[in-house]
């Protein structure tokens, strides 16, 4: 079990983490979500204990291993926490099986547990094939396995991932984040896990932490950060593809198609995109669009036009003809209304 | 005749820089080394060989003196990499305070020149056996043995405080590269900051340590200053000494050998650095982003640290200064600290003084030595980087077996090679017109040319240790935009390389405005230089007037170090905090 | 071989032709003149730097020429002509040079170097002085006391006093094998065996005994002194402070130049020269004067070998006023001794052979090597 209290993080006068509380039980899968700057980072490099916070107070399970008030920090090695880094760090001048069983030799453990350790680790990751090898001769997939097998080979109890795969092509990302789960799952350890990646936060995570401007803009499952956006933030970030946020105007569509549904509000109404139809001709409650982008995905087919230099998506049948000049159908109601400032109104 | 697909024949990757580099460096330094090694293998000369390795003579001609060298060589080197380290590690990766200026302060040592600190050595521990009053320590009563006032250990802990310098140069510059996610990553598995210290940072650094050491024990073992003033007392000789000594006393056959022999050996020894910096993968960051840097909290040790630190550096650096300002004010060499005149410094010309020379600043002849010397030390400062640079870079991304070694070795020769010997190679090999080419004798080229190649073994080894530290990948992404390889080298290399190659831009300046023994074959009086003028008046027995001439060299590289310190500003990551 | 334009010029002119060589001996300094004036410059390489002053000198006296004044060492000087002859450049046309036994083995031997004794001054030269090169003055390397720590004169009177045990350790000179001048002292005393055998019998009443292996007494009081432990230095003014610094209770003794007595004053030292020494108390040497066979000024050269031999004044005028210091003696004989010094008939020292030194000069720096 993982919380956090009113954490906070101020690098001189620059608020780079504020006020953040969550819990996350034993054995979850955290994934901080957000763009690059808005404090995930750093929240992870307070849960490793290689920042202090100057705000709050941090606990793994029972023990607090870092308390802003009391100016208490528990060293990074003491947390019983393993960190893979974006750049995996490995070091150069140790082989792979020497990478890692280093950690293993700082925790003193003998040389049979060390060596059983280090061939459990690297088979789980499939790469004992590279044991006597340099980092620098190994592919970047190859280092990110040895990277998660030494973080793992001491058996930390919290698990802390910082944009892991961010430098991975695409296929190997997908085969990592199942192979990250079955080591999450296989350990049993708590997972903290950074990402800008919304896909790998809505794949793995049991919780997720969207975060915006250094604070928590939602704090849900991701099913939760689909069905119920507590902020137009949240919905443009979250969904495969995301929802369509179309701004509204009193009470109007584009301020220019009135609807009763949004009750005269201004600021965003929210579409997901299998609400959106599509349409051959103008008529009340269709807008027409200049088309994008046609995708074919997985049996259906995402459509993509702009409307007044917004982009707007549908997902449809891939058999139906496209119509000639693009129409969108919007629907009676929006999902979701957001306000000027983004706050969640309905 | 059938047309064949034009293929291109395959020839490793950075064969024809290597070759070039090869060309440069046969050029530059192995053809003067060849035209010393066969003036002693002439009919008549031969037995020079005999005489020094296998005769009664050879014990005191050479092998004493050998072991010395070596003992001397290993003992900076060590000596070096230790304090150079220490410091470069405060510096670059604690939380010390005054880290800029101690930063700073320790990249002086090297700008003294070697004979001022081994005067503030003898100021201190000068004891009765060479007459002429005791220093300060047998002033205040206390009787100094010789072992500490003459011999190996003084004039190794001279050489260590005159050179480790180099070693903080290069092994700061690299420090400051190591990317700051492997300190972390290391920090996690909940080592202790020795541990951290001693598994991850050294051995990451150990190329630089391993360079750093190299450029120290060549210095060292090429160094005539110090164990000539503190050794000779007690009858110590070094190969340097040796060497000199049969130069001067026209036994050139035996001193030639000596120093073929000290190029041998120090080879050999260079060799095995370099053969465990090829043993090891590259340590280039392995990913594209760099880590942040991270400061390693000194705790109840940071004052002691800081103190010990500042100490080092004051008695390296401000002492001998000191010392020298004091000899350029004094008129008794004798007596340093007494009846002290600017005489030397602004005095005009009067026949009761000082042989009726004017001060320094009233030679006319200043001014154009001044910005003749500046001019020259910049411009073979620059020639040899460039050419230590592409030598870097074809040591560390495209390394060739056998030319490798080749290049590596003969960039590190000319530290090894008497001036005296260096300089009249370069007049017989290119005084003389070489087919279209013209006579070199007398110009300023020649004189950069030797220049150049003395300057080689800094610049090759801190370009190594900058260039080493250069992600391949980096080369390679803009080597697919199509851009060649000159074009990669001044865009990405040597801006990446800025840090390295600013600090050897500055020792290649010192030394060139410093050298003599080169120079002093080689100038012409259209071209006077600040070392030959320093050396005019300590010939005439005026030291005092030498000494401020090395004053003002080191202001000026003093000057020269801040101005670059500003320049490049911010773009310092080891001193912001 | 090309040759530059400037040095094929010089080698094709029949001014470098012998014939014309042996002619231009023969000038006296106004017929030198006008040839000297139509070359308008002279290069002279010298061992001091105070050819500097020499310079101004010169064109003063002789407006129209450029003299241009290279410092070097001997041995650098040595080296340099070396070289520039194998690449066949003849840029010296004067060379002015101590370490004489170095100069005619590997120079003159060679053919790098000329003799050449201007026939103003022939006459007022001894026969030493003009063969086999030159000689334009004498210098010292000479036993040098302190003489307020021994008010009471020199504290030895024997070179045999300085191997003995009251002497251990306080007896001072730069290496033998640094400094070619200190090598020619050691190589003196070796060619003055006899001498110092003699000596022996005045210190100890008794004939030398020699070590095994040891053919002279020149030799065994080398062995001796090194035995007694010897000081060496790098450089003479290391010597001078370690004998001459005012304010020692018991000063070392030792092997230094005795025209640094001049600056005593100067650098608080007490220099003062041991001229009653059995048999000698060092060695007087030459600086040489000679010409380059090739150089491309001949008229010019022999004009300032001539300005550098002094004018008909008592003190040699202004050509010779750099030299003319207490403790350096002008080879003419008819130029006055320094009034503070002593005069060179008065002087104790052994006056070298350079041909005779270069003979067995190897072979005692072999000793030396041995011993040391």
């Amino acid at each position: 079990m993982i919380t956090l209290n009113q954490l906070g993080k101020t690098f001189g006068t620059a608020m780079a983490v504020e006020d953040v509380s969550l819990t996350v039980p034993e054995g979850a899968f955290l994934v901080l979500l957000g763009p690059s700057g808005c404090g995930k980072t750093t929240i992870l490099r307070m849960l490793a204990g290689l920042e202090h916070p100057t705000q709050g107070i941090i606990r793994f399970g029972d023990t607090v291993v870092a308390d802003a008030g009391r100016g208490f920090t528990l060293e990074p090695g003491r947390r019983n926490a393993g960190l893979v880094f974006q750049s995996y760090a490995l070091w150069p001048h140790m082989t792979v099986s020497g990478n890692v069983e280093w950690p293993l030799r700082v925790a003193n453990l003998n040389r049979e547990e060390r060596r059983a350790r280090v061939a459990e680790a690297l088979e789980m990751l499939g790469v004992a094939k590279l044991a006597n090898r340099y980092p620098g001769e190994i592919s970047g997939g190859q280092q990110q396995r040895v990277a998660i097998a030494r973080m793992i080979a001491p058996r930390p109890r919290v698990l802390l991932f910082d944009e892991p795969l961010s430098n991975l092509d695409a296929t190997l990302r997908v085969e990592m984040r199942t192979e990250l789960l079955r080591v999450h799952r296989a350990t049993g350890a708590t997972a903290v896990y950074v990402t800008h990646d919304q896909i790998e936060a809505m794949t793995m995570a049991t919780h997720v932490a969207v975060m915006n401007g250094g604070k928590v803009e939602q704090f849900d499952t991701p099913q939760r950060l689909l069905s119920d956006p507590a902020s137009a933030f949240v919905a443009r970030f979250i969904g495969t593809p995301p929802a369509n946020l179309i701004p509204v105007q009193d009470g109007s569509w584009f301020g220019m198609m009135p609807c009763a549904a949004l009750r005269g509000a201004s600021g965003h109404g929210m579409i997901r995109a299998e609400d959106l139809m599509l349409a051959n001709a103008p008529e009340p409650g269709v807008i027409a669009a200049n088309l994008v982008e046609v995708v074919p995905m997985a049996g259906r087919r995402l459509v993509t036009g702009l409307v007044q230099g917004q982009r707007l998506t549908a997902v449809t049948d891939p058999h139906s003809p496209l119509p000639a000049d693009l129409h969108f159908r919007l629907p009676l109601a929006a999902a979701a209304i957001f306000d000027v400032q983004g706050r969640r109104v309905i | 005749m059938p047309i064949r697909p034009f293929r291109p024949l395959q020839l490793p990757a950075g064969l024809g820089l290597n070759l070039i580099v090869l060309l440069v460096l046969v050029l530059l330094v192995a053809a003067p080394l060849l035209t010393i090694l066969m003036q002693t293998l002439a009919p008549d000369r031969i037995g020079a060989w005999r005489d020094v390795l296998a005769s009664p003579l050879s014990p005191n001609l050479f092998w004493r003196p050998a072991a010395n060298t070596m003992i001397l060589g290993f003992g900076v080197a060590t000596g070096c990499v230790l304090i150079g380290g220490l410091l470069a590690w405060l510096v670059v990766m604690t939380d010390m305070p005054f880290r800029r200026l101690i930063g700073f302060l320790a990249t002086l040592p090297f700008m003294i020149p070697s004979f001022a600190t081994a005067l503030a050595w003898g100021t201190v521990f000068r004891n009765g056996r060479v007459g002429g009053g005791g220093g300060l320590l047998e002033g205040m009563g206390i009787a100094v043995p010789d072992a500490l006032a003459w011999g190996m250990v003084p004039t190794m802990l001279v050489l260590i405080a005159h050179y480790y310098a180099l070693a903080f140069t290069v092994i700061a510059a690299a420090l400051a590269t190591v990317n700051g996610d492997l300190v972390e990553a290391a920090q996690m598995t909940g080592a202790n900051r020795r541990r951290v210290l001693f598994g991850i940072v050294l051995p990451v650094v150990m190329p630089a340590i391993i360079a750093g050491g190299s450029l120290c024990f060549a210095a060292a073992v090429s160094n005539f200053a110090a164990p000539a003033l503190l050794g000779l007392p007690v009858r110590m000789q070094t190969l340097s000494t040796r060497l000199f000594g049969m130069i001067e006393i026209g036994q050139v056959e035996r001193g030639y050998v000596l120093a073929i022999l000290l190029i041998a050996i120090s080879a050999v020894f260079l060799a095995l650095g370099n053969r465990l910096l090829a043993g090891r993968r590259s340590f280039a960051t392995i990913s594209g982003k760099g880590g942040r840097a991270r400061r390693f909290a000194l705790g109840t040790a940071r004052l002691p640290l800081t103190a010990l630190a500042l100490l080092i550096c004051v008695l390296t650096t401000i002492v001998p200064i000191l010392l020298l300002i004091a000899a350029s004010l004094a008129p008794m060499a004798s007596a340093l600290f007494s009846n002290w005149t600017l005489q030397f410094w602004i005095g005009d010309a009067d026949p009761a003084f000082a042989r009726g020379q004017a001060g320094i600043l009233n030679n006319p002849q200043l001014l154009r030595a001044l910005s003749l010397t500046m001019g020259l030390g910049a411009i073979v400062a620059l020639i040899a980087n460039v050419i230590g640079i592409l030598i870097a870079v074809a040591l560390t991304r495209h390394r060739l077996r056998g030319i490798s070694e080749a290049v590596s070795q003969l960039s590190f020769l000319p530290m090894l090679l008497p001036g005296i010997a260096f300089g009249a190679a370069y007049i017989a090999l290119y005084g003389a017109p070489i087919g279209p080419l013209p006579a070199l004798y007398g110009t300023t080229t020649l004189l950069a040319l030797a220049l150049t190649a003395a300057m080689l073994p800094f610049a090759v080894q801190t370009g190594r240790a900058t260039v080493a530290q250069i992600s391949g990948d980096i080369d390679e992404a803009a080597r697919l935009t199509g851009a060649g390889f000159l074009r990669r080298i001044g865009a990405i290399t040597l801006p990446l390389a800025s840090r390295g190659l600013i600090a050897s831009l500055l020792l290649c300046f010192v030394n060139v405005v410093s050298d003599l023994a080169i120079v002093v074959l080689l100038y012409t009086p259209t071209t006077p230089l600040f070392s030959v003028l320093s050396y005019r008046y300590a010939s005439d027995g005026f030291h005092q007037f030498a000494n401020a001439v090395t004053l003002v060299i080191l202001a000026i590289s003093t000057l020269a170090a801040g101005l670059a310190a500003l320049l490049r500003g911010r773009n310092r990551p080891w001193l912001s905090s | 071989m090309m040759r530059p334009a400037l040095f094929s010029l010089c080698l094709t002119l029949p001014l470098a032709t012998p014939a014309f060589a042996q002619d231009l001996d023969m000038l006296t300094p106004a017929d030198l003149l006008p040839l000297a004036q139509e070359e308008g410059t002279v290069t002279v390489y010298s061992f001091t730097s105070r050819i500097g002053r020499v310079e101004a000198a010169f064109e003063a006296a002789y407006p129209g020429i450029d003299m241009i004044g290279f410092d070097l060492s001997s041995t650098e000087m040595i080296a340099r002509l070396r070289s520039e002859a194998s690449a066949g450049i003849a840029n010296a046309d004067v060379i002015y040079v101590s370490d004489s036994p170095v100069v005619l083995t590997e120079l003159l031997d060679a053919g790098l170097i000329a003799p050449y004794v201007p026939p103003r001054v022939a006459d007022l030269l001894p026969d030493s002085a003009k063969s086999p090169v030159l000689q334009q003055r004498l210098s010292t390397k000479v036993l040098m006391y302190n003489e307020e720590s021994y008010p009471d004169g020199a504290p030895v009177d024997n070179l045999w006093d300085l191997t003995q045990p009251a002497w251990n350790g306080r007896v001072m000179m730069v290496d033998p094998l640094q400094r070619g001048d200190y090598l020619d002292l050691m190589t003196e005393i070796v060619l003055r065996a006899d001498e110092m055998a003699v000596a022996y019998e005045a210190a100890f009443g008794e004939e030398i005994t020699l070590d095994d292996g040891i053919t002279d007494a020149g030799r065994q009081f080398i062995v001796d002194l090194f035995a007694n432990d010897v000081v060496l230095f790098g450089s003479t003014d290391d010597v001078n402070v370690a004998i001459g610094a005012t304010g020692q209770d018991a000063a070392p003794i030792g092997f230094t130049t005795y025209s640094d007595r001049r600056d005593n004053a100067d650098e608080g030292w007490a220099l003062q020269v041991a001229n009653e020494v059995m048999p000698s108390n060092g060695i007087v040497f030459p600086a040489l004067l000679a010409l380059n066979p090739n150089g491309p000024n001949p008229a010019a050269a022999r004009l300032a070998v001539d300005f550098l031999m002094g004018d008909d004044t008592e003190t040699g005028g202004a050509g010779f006023a750099p030299f003319y210091v207490a403790g350096d003696w002008a080879t003419r004989t008819d130029i006055a001794p320094h009034p503070d010094a002593i005069p060179l008939d008065d002087f104790n020292g052994w006056r070298i052979d350079p041909q005779q030194t270069a003979t067995i000069r190897a072979d005692v720096a072999d000793l030396i090597l041995q011993v040391q």
